[in-house]
């Protein structure tokens, strides 16, 4: 009972010493307005900006890529060359060039696949075109169908599969400079 | 007030269920804080939808070590403060209509609403210092930090807000008689 006396007197004591006129005692202001719905499309668009950046960055390193591969495969079409220093490395070097184009031929279809997948999603995400623009993208769609065709006569140019990457590339690139624009004018209305 | 662990998980993926949970519950809290700081209900709503805004963007940094509301009244004094600085001079020291004194008020609502009248008097820094050390808890060190001044700014300050409300108590203690008295003789 004492120390239950001693703490209340403590309590009272701080208390008094850290809020001395009671302000925490005044009441709470009841808000006379419902902000939600301004802070959920803001959280929402900038979660889209986020996503969009995301598929940016993606772009990118889905360029890089290629040009990666770009460079590997000019270096490996220097490989024959080196017939010239004997039979025994030559037959070795044909070998590993062969290899090495195998790799990038399935390296280029994996990438277009994935970027088929990018294009499709942008595609759905984003809204109606401008005339110029979409003009622009029925062009690329036919160039794809084009190399597209070529490749179902030859299948492992390694030439070709760069080809529909790029092609890829610049539809998914249009889609994205398209979405931006959307996106600058939902933010300011 | 707490905030459950599944709550806080789901705002933090992004769960917009979530963060309207974690609005409702914290909403009616923030702005308070906001009016007190900024001393106006349209610049306290400005503030305190900012303040979500924000900590919602930043909800992962926030790492669960301390109460939620917290690290939320921060992210909204914060934002109050930011306002205050942006604010002309002059605007700081309108008084609000739903707060100004109006005759005969006082009575009905008693001390209380004199001790609300007295703290929208203050000027902006000793409301904000007074408003932050005895009500929110926060230390003179922080509050320093906060507005960038040193300590013995914050404790300056808080005497003279103190100091300042227990005259203007006073003076309303020693008018509300009269007032009373008036209203009964009419």
């Amino acid at each position: 009972m004492r120390s239950e006396n001693a703490m209340n007197a403590n309590d009272q004591w701080k208390q008094n010493t850290s809020d001395p006129l009671g302000l925490g005692g005044l009441d709470i202001i009841e808000p006379d307005y419902d902000g939600w719905q301004q802070i959920e499309s803001a959280l929402v668009s900038h979660q889209k900006h986020r996503q969009w950046q995301r598929v940016g960055g993606w772009l990118a390193v889905a360029a890089s890529l290629v040009l990666v591969l770009g460079i590997s495969l000019r270096n490996t079409g220097n490989e024959p060359s080196m017939q010239l220093h004997g039979d025994g490395f030559a037959t070795q070097s044909t070998e590993t060039a062969s290899l090495d184009v195998k790799d990038n031929i399935n390296a280029l279809i994996g990438l277009s696949q994935n970027m088929e997948e990018q294009v499709k999603k942008l595609r759905q995400k984003t809204g109606s075109m401008p005339a110029e623009s979409a003009i622009y993208v029925a062009e690329l769609e036919d160039l794809i169908a084009q190399v597209d065709h070529e490749l179902s006569l030859e299948p492992n140019s390694v030439d070709l599969w760069g080809q529909r990457v790029n092609l890829m590339l610049d539809l998914a690139w249009l889609y994205q400079q398209q979405w931006q624009i959307d996106y600058g004018h939902m933010a300011s209305l | 007030m707490t905030l459950d662990e599944l709550t806080l998980a789901a705002a933090r993926r992004g769960d917009m269920r979530a963060c309207e949970r974690i609005y409702r519950k914290f909403h009616a809290q923030a702005f308070t804080v906001a009016v007190r700081i900024c001393n106006s209900r349209e610049l306290a709503q400005d503030v305190t939808q900012e303040a979500f805004i924000s900590a919602f963007k930043r909800l992962k940094q926030y790492r669960g070590d301390s109460p939620f509301w917290g690290w939320l009244r921060r992210v909204v004094v914060n934002h109050a403060i930011s306002a205050l600085r942006k604010l002309p001079r002059h605007d700081a020291y309108e008084l609000e209509d739903h707060m100004s004194p109006q005759q005969g008020d006082q009575t009905a609502m008693g001390n209380c609403m004199d001790l609300e009248q007295a703290l929208v008097q203050l000027c902006d820094e000793d409301r904000m210092v007074v408003w932050l050390h005895d009500v929110e808890g926060y230390k003179h060190h922080e509050i320093a930090a906060m507005v960038g001044k040193t300590e013995s700014y914050s404790k300056t300050r808080l005497n003279r807000a103190r100091k300042k409300l227990r005259e203007l108590i006073s003076e309303t203690d020693t008018l509300l008689p009269r007032k009373v008295g008036l209203n009964a003789n009419a």
